[in-house]
């Protein structure tokens, strides 16, 4: 049994035992968990770096999860972003009641839901892998017992979460039952082979992409996202924002580009349209907006458009796009939620109005969001200007230039709210003077997010080498 | 060399990083610096053109994204180096300018470092995925630059425009026109097939695999509008005026002086070199558009009283007559409408700058509430009245050569929309002359008793450099003509043998 490519789940099994029992620390000693978190991550990072050697022969364990460059580089996204959300979660942990190690084991069990859902080679581990991601976050969402909202949050994800499961159950059943198995090679060469493919394994295929569409917030199932990212603690939000998006997003590019590449053609007119409907519910909704975690949660539909956008194309370059898109997504957002995390006890909430003056209160906290809402906007150099880049050239290369349109479009909308954030942190007055204090984990981590937004975004060479192995 | 002149305001900038906030000596030392080796590049590169064998020279080649055809290409024409000359002048001057600014300075010159830098990327890229990246990052720094050093628009006591309102319509509109020529831009790179975004290397396969004739007149106006946007064209200027009037003095002297001459020299560039059957089909429409910059915003500029609103409806008249020598589409009227780029850039600065120096003192500039400063600041005032004339183009400055040629180049092809520009030039004179007897002529004020000239020769410098590069410009165009046409004739003459193909193949379709 070749064991070494389990290694990296296997080691995220073994942490959440290690942070199960650790939450039999003394209260005194638990603001240090936080360590023992980051080093589970450090050490399923180094048993990924000692894994690459094998991505490229792409073996698979049993035909249900499979070792590849594409899910080793998905896996090393999630492994930083969760390095960030453990960061978040040491400036957040004063919020967090009791069980601080249990915060961090649901932390660990997302994030193998999301190895999982990057290894995969069967429906049956597409829905373990999505399940195993989204019950973590019920409970992280509901995590601050004693806010109505954040209970409100949680159980409207719960609520919501399980009509969309329901649906990619029923979903993975139809395709069963077309193609008498489920595991990707059956179901692609079911597709492949058959003469008339049936109305129910369309039909079967639509249901899986609403259950898919639930995860990375696509019209019209993101009615969720703006209460959800309101009400929950900020790091969840982070995490449901880039982890939970990027998750929803790989599973629809392996998806897409793999058992549902022979009947491109009926889906890749149905993505466009979400894609038009996704970015005009996010961005304009986004306008009205005056707590900034809804903005934020409205701005990252907007995202989800540009996301789907570039699956419409159905080509290499489009999955390249949107795997470029996601690297810059997730520098930039985790670098504006550990900003808010950071800001929002001193300017006294969320709101957008509390921002005012930041600029002068901590300038170190206000140029990295503004490069941070910037870099989400589309800017140059930023990252997401090359993220965006890439997503309009391949829709263009696919001939369907309306599209581009709209989405053209909507970077100026999308430029226009962020905008009026940066407009409060610079040009408003502050209310108060004090200077913010940015303890010294939470100031490197924005070092180095601030530094992968600049590289990603003027030397993309490497990176585009790299995701281009993914093929 | 280009590298240099790139480099040196970002580097300045980073620098500044490292300063404290309240060492503002410092900061200015720097800024002064970063500003004054790419002007000292700038008039390195106008000498050492070499007219004879013109095309793009000094270029600067990095491989930087193999699979998508993108390199980091840098060099320079008759043409960028003109405008390359104008944007170091305003730049350094605008940096001696900015003197005045006391609040949150080390913010202030890192923003405009990174404008500077934007800016002179944009002149220097020969390829269009970093003539895009550089655009977009010069638009945006001035968000915060009108934004927070900015001040609003007053008439009577009360806000007609307020800052915040102003710099975010700024910013939306150019953005706007910006993503709008990046559909077009990504349009032709997939189109041309040649996966490539190298301008000469585009240039190269166009030359041999032209485009159809149709596509190009639907991918020519993608380009015109959205550059156009900061041309600025007419109807698309409005977001101009009032930019120009929030903007602290420096900005106000970048931002007309050289940020709009940014979208007539990206139609120049990329739209005109490019896709000539387009340019062939559209610039007529063009031609009789800037007829409606020069005459509205003329008139509009005669009915305005606060000074910085006039110059800025002046500015959009007057890129009018850049945009009708570029849609003449003769050498003579292209040459004259780069010059003329580089002319008004200098002349509209020093306005901004006076502007700015007496607002400082005498905290109005409002046209009703002035009067008599040539009593205070004798020099600021004949400062003042030679930027008037320049602006009227008198002989003996640029903009006289330049208009001169514009009107001889155009006259056969466009004769009415040439004649509507003279009169254009006689509204001028008016609102032009009415400002300067209404600023500085009459008795002596005792409100501004209490302001004083520019004394110091350090204070002087930057109004002397601008003033002096008119006049040299004025009285001894022949070198720069020179430089520009042996970059402007060939793109005419590239253009126009077009005509007679586009016929056939219109008629294919």
């Amino acid at each position: 049994m070749p064991w070494g490519l389990l290694a990296p789940e296997l080691g995220l099994c073994l942490w959440i035992l290690v942070m199960l029992l650790a939450d039999l620390a003394p209260a005194t000693r638990k603001p240090q968990l936080s360590w023992l978190a980051l080093g589970g991550i450090g050490f399923t990072a180094v048993l990924l770096a000692w894994q690459q050697p094998l991505w490229a022969r792409g073996e698979s364990f049993q035909s249900m999860l499979a070792v590849t460059h594409f899910s080793g580089l998905y896996k090393c996204f999630f492994t930083a972003t969760a390095a960030v959300v453990v960061i978040m979660t040491r400036q957040f942990q004063r919020h967090l009641p009791a069980h601080l190690g249990a915060f961090y084991m649901l932390l660990f069990t997302a994030l193998l839901g999301t190895f999982v859902l990057a290894s995969m080679r069967d429906l049956l581990m597409l829905f373990l892998g999505l399940e195993l991601l989204t019950f973590s976050l019920y409970i992280m969402a509901a995590y601050l017992k004693a806010e109505a909202k954040s209970i409100e949050a949680g159980m409207k994800y719960l609520i919501l979460g399980s009509v969309s499961s329901g649906f990619l159950v029923y979903g993975i059943a139809l395709l069963y039952g077309f193609a008498g198995g489920t595991s990707f090679t059956q179901v692609q060469n079911a597709f492949t082979y058959a003469l008339t493919v049936p109305a129910t394994a369309y039909a079967g295929m639509v249901l899986v992409l609403a259950g898919l569409g639930f995860k990375i917030a696509a019209s019209p199932f993101n009615l969720w996202v703006p209460d959800v990212y309101e009400g929950a603690p900020t790091p969840v939000v982070a995490l449901l924002s880039v982890g939970s998006k990027m998750a929803g997003a790989m599973a629809l590019l392996q998806l897409l580009t793999g058992i549902f590449a022979p009947i491109a053609a009926f889906w890749m007119p149905l993505l466009a349209a979400l894609s038009v409907a996704t970015l005009l519910y996010g961005n304009l909704g986004a306008l009205a907006q005056t707590n900034i975690k809804r903005l934020l949660g409205y701005s990252s539909i907007g995202h989800a458009g540009y996301l789907l956008m570039g699956l419409s194309t159905g080509s290499v370059a489009g999955a390249e796009a949107v795997t470029y898109y996601l690297l810059a997504y997730l520098f930039s957002t985790l670098a504006v939620f550990l900003v808010v995390i950071a800001a929002s006890d001193a300017v006294g909430g969320d709101a957008l109005e509390d921002y005012r003056g930041l600029s002068q209160r901590s300038g170190f906290l206000a140029a990295v969001m503004f490069l941070g809402l910037l870099s989400l906007a589309g800017v140059p150099p930023l990252a997401g200007f090359v993220g965006k880049l890439l997503v309009l050239l391949a829709t263009v290369e696919s001939g369907r230039l309306w599209l581009v349109a709209v989405g053209a479009v909507n970077v100026a909308i999308a430029l226009y709210y962020y905008l009026l954030i940066v407009k409060r942190m610079y040009l408003d007055a502050p209310r108060q003077t004090q200077p913010i204090a940015v303890p010294a984990a939470t100031r490197v981590t924005l070092y180095v997010l601030v530094l992968g937004i600049l590289v990603v975004g003027i030397w993309q060479a490497p990176f585009l080498r790299w995701i281009s192995a993914i093929r | 060399m280009l590298l240099t002149i790139l480099l040196a305001p970002t580097l300045g900038a980073l620098a500044l990083l490292a300063l404290r906030d309240d060492q503002h000596a410092w900061v200015r030392r720097i800024a002064v610096i970063a500003t004054s080796v790419p002007l000292l590049g700038a008039l390195y590169l106008a000498t050492h053109y070499d007219v004879a064998r013109g095309g793009y020279q000094h270029e600067v080649f990095v491989p930087w994204v193999a699979s998508l055809g993108i390199g980091f290409h840098l060099g320079v024409d008759g043409i960028s180096t003109m405008l390359v000359l104008l944007h170091a002048l305003c730049g350094f001057t605008g940096v001696l300018v900015s003197y005045s600014i006391k609040e949150r300075v080390k913010e202030y010159y890192l923003f405009y470092l990174f404008l500077i830098t934007g800016v002179f990327g944009v002149f220097l890229s020969l390829d269009l995925f970093f003539f895009y990246f550089f655009y977009e990052m010069a638009v945006i720094p001035m968000f915060p630059l009108i934004g927070i050093w900015g001040s609003d628009v007053k008439e009577g006591g009360k806000v007609r425009y307020s800052k915040e309102y102003a710099t975010m319509k700024l910013t939306i509109y150019l953005t706007l026109g910006a993503v709008v020529a990046l559909v077009g831009l990504l349009w032709l790179y997939v189109s041309t097939g040649a996966r490539t975004f190298d301008l000469p290397a585009l240039q190269q396969a166009l030359a041999a695999r032209p485009l159809d004739a149709s596509l190009q007149r639907w991918l020519f106006p993608l380009l015109l509008i959205g550059f156009g946007v900061i041309a600025p064209m007419w109807p698309l200027h409005s977001w101009s005026p009032i930019g120009h009037a929030a903007a602290p003095s420096a900005v106000s002297m970048l931002h007309a002086g050289v940020l709009m001459k940014l979208g007539s020299y990206a139609i120049i560039r990329l739209p005109m070199t490019l896709l000539p059957a387009g340019a062939q089909f559209w610039l007529p429409w063009l031609a009789s558009l800037c007829v409606m910059n020069i005459i509205y915003g003329g008139f509009v500029a005669m009915s305005q009283r606060d000074l910085k609103l006039i110059i800025g409806y002046s500015s959009s008249s007057h890129m009018g007559y850049v945009l009708l020598g570029l849609a003449c589409l003769t050498p003579v009227a292209l040459d004259g409408a780069v010059l003329l780029m580089f002319a008004h850039g200098l002349m509209t600065a020093l306005a901004f700058a006076l502007i700015g120096y007496f607002y400082e003192q005498t905290h109005t500039r409002y046209l009703p509430d002035l009067g008599g400063l040539a009593h205070q600041m004798p020099f600021i005032a004949t400062c003042g009245v030679i930027a008037a004339m320049a602006s009227s183009g008198l002989p003996g400055f640029a903009n006289f050569v330049a208009e001169l040629l514009i009107f001889l180049g155009g006259w056969d092809r466009y004769p009415v929309q040439i004649i509507c520009g003279v009169f254009g030039v006689v509204i001028t004179a008016v609102y032009m002359l009415r400002v300067v007897r209404g600023t500085f002529f009459g008795p002596a004020l005792p409100a501004f008793a209490h302001t004083r000239d520019a004394r110091s020769a350090f204070e002087r410098l930057p109004y002397l450099v601008l003033v002096i590069a008119l006049m040299v410009v004025g009285c001894w165009p022949r070198p720069f003509l020179q430089m520009i046409d042996a970059s402007a004739r060939p793109l005419i003459e590239h253009i126009m043998p077009v005509l007679p193909l586009a016929a056939p193949a219109e008629a294919l379709h």
